[in-house]
C-alpha cells in the first residue's frame, strides 16, 4: 500500500488517521454522553479527564491529517456517482473536518470556563482560555453538546452512504479507505 | 484559711509570672483585604486553585521572642471558592469538607524556628474535619515595622489525612492527595 494518495485509493497514512480518529471521535461522543449523566463522583470526574486529554488529541491529529491533506491529492470519486452526490460527499468531508476542530475547542473553552485547566496526558498542561465564568460554561456547554449532535447526524449521512456505496451500489468507495 | 487564701494567691502569682512571657509578643490583627489563603490540587494532572475568604486569626509574634510567639488561624470553611461553583459546592458536601458538621479548621503554632534571613518555620497542628495532625509551615517574614507586618508561606498536605475526600473520592488518581497551600498575611497591631 503506498504511503500518499493516488488518484482512485488513500495511502496508508490517510488511512490511518481515518479510522484512528473515527475511533476517537465516536468513542468521545459516548464517553461524552455517558459522563455528562453521570452523579458527580471521582468516576465522573475520571472520565471527564479523559475525555478531555483524548478530545484534545483529536483535535492535534486534525491538524497534522489537514496538512496532509493539503500536500496531497485526493482520490475523485467516480465519475459513475453523480454529480450532486459527490459534491454532498465531499461538503459532508470538510464537515466532519471542521466538527473535529469545533468539538475540542468549545470542549476547551467549556472546561477553561470551569477554572480547571486541561492536561494533556499528564505531559504539559493547556492554558485556560477564559476567566472562570459560570455564566460562559454554560453557553460553552450548550454550543459543545449541539455541535455534538450536529456532528453524531454528520456521522450517520457518511457512514450510511459508505455502506451503501458497498452493500448497495458494489463500488470501491469504501475499499478504497481500508488498509 | 489564710493558709488556704495565701498559698492560692502564690500560685496565681506563679502562674501569672509563667504566662507572662505569652503577653510579652505583640498582638496582632489580620487586614483581610491584603492577606489571602489560597490552594492548589491536582485534578487529572492541572492544578486547581481555589481560596478561603474568610479567615481569622489571633497572631501574637515577635521575631526577636519566638519563645513567646503564639499563632491560631480560624479558617471559615464555607467561605471556600474554587473554579467555578460546581466545584465549591461538590467541595461543601459531606463527602468533602462537610461543612455544616465542620465549618472550621484550625492551625495552631506555637512553636516557631528562624531558618534564614525573614525565613521561619512554624512548627504546629491543623485541625479540620476534626482531624488534628502536626504541620509545619514555612514563611517569609517580608516585612516587620512598628505597626505592620506582611509574611508570606506554604505547605503541602495530603487531604486524605483528613478525610477531605471520602468513599471513592479518597482515590487518588483523579485528585491527587498532595495539596499545597499558600498564605499571605498582612497584619497591623
Ligand atoms: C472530538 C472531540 C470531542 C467530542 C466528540 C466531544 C463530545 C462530547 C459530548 C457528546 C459531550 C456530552 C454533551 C452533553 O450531553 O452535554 C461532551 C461533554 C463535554 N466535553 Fe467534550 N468532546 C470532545 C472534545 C472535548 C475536549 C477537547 C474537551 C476539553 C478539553 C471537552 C470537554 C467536555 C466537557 C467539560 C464536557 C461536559 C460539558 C457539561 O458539563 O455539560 N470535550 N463532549
Ligand atoms: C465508522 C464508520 C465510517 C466509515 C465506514 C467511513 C467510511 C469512509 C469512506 C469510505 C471514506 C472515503 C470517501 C471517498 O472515497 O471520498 C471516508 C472518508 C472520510 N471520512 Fe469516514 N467513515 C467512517 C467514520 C468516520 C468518522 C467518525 C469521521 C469523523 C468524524 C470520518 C471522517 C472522514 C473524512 C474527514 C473523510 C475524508 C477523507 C480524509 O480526509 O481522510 N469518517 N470515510
Amino acid at each position: 500500500m503506498r504511503i500518499k494518495n493516488t488518484n482512485d485509493r488513500y495511502g496508508i497514512v490517510a488511512v490511518t488517521f481515518h479510522w484512528l480518529m473515527a475511533l476517537l471521535v465516536i468513542g468521545l461522543l459516548c464517553v461524552g454522553l455517558y459522563m455528562t449523566s453521570l452523579k458527580i463522583s471521582a468516576q465522573k470526574l475520571q472520565l471527564y479527564g479523559w475525555h478531555k486529554e483524548f478530545g484534545l488529541l483529536v483535535l492535534f491529529l486534525v491538524i497534522i491529517r489537514l496538512s496532509w491533506r493539503f500536500i496531497n491529492i485526493n482520490p475523485t470519486l467516480p465519475s459513475s456517482i453523480p454529480a450532486w452526490q459527490r459534491f454532498i460527499a465531499h461538503a459532508v468531508q470538510w464537515a466532519l473536518l471542521g466538527f473535529m476542530i469545533a468539538m475540542p475547542i468549545t470542549g476547551w473553552l467549556v472546561t477553561s470556563a470551569a477554572g480547571l485547566a486541561p492536561s494533556f496526558f499528564g505531559l504539559f498542561v493547556l492554558p485556560t482560555l477564559v476567566a472562570p465564568d459560570d455564566h460562559l460554561r454554560h453557553v460553552f456547554a450548550d454550543m459543545h453538546e449541539w455541535i455534538a449532535y450536529g456532528l453524531i447526524a454528520t456521522i450517520c449521512a457518511h457512514v450510511g452512504a459508505a455502506l451503501k456505496h458497498h452493500f448497495i451500489d458494489k463500488d470501491d468507495v469504501l475499499r478504497r479507505m481500508l488498509p | 484559711m489564710k493558709v488556704r487564701v495565701i498559698s492560692q494567691s502564690i500560685i496565681v502569682a506563679a502562674l501569672f509570672c509563667l504566662s507572662a512571657p505569652v503577653f510579652a509578643a505583640p498582638t496582632w490583627k489580620i487586614i483581610p483585604a491584603d492577606s489571602s489563603l489560597t490552594f492548589t490540587a491536582t485534578q487529572n494532572n492541572a492544578p486547581i486553585t481555589g481560596s478561603f475568604k474568610k479567615f481569622t486569626g489571633n497572631i501574637q509574634f515577635d521575631p526577636a521572642d519566638l519563645k513567646s510567639s503564639r499563632v491560631e488561624i480560624d479558617v471559615d470553611i464555607a467561605s471556600v471558592t474554587a473554579g467555578d461553583s460546581q466545584v465549591a459546592d461538590t467541595l461543601k458536601t459531606k463527602d468533602w469538607f462537610n461543612v455544616t458538621v465542620f465549618p472550621h479548621a484550625v492551625f495552631k503554632a506555637t512553636d516557631f524556628v528562624k531558618t534564614g534571613d525573614k525565613k521561619y518555620e512554624a512548627k504546629g497542628v491543623l485541625t479540620i474535619r476534626a482531624k488534628t495532625i502536626p504541620m509545619v509551615l514555612v514563611f517569609n517574614l517580608d516585612d516587620y515595622a512598628a505597626n505592620k507586618a506582611h509574611a508570606t508561606g506554604s505547605t503541602t498536605l495530603q487531604r486524605t489525612q483528613f478525610g477531605v475526600g471520602q468513599g471513592d473520592w479518597s482515590k487518588t488518581d483523579a485528585i491527587k492527595d498532595d495539596v499545597r497551600v499558600d498564605f499571605i498575611i498582612s497584619a497591623t497591631k
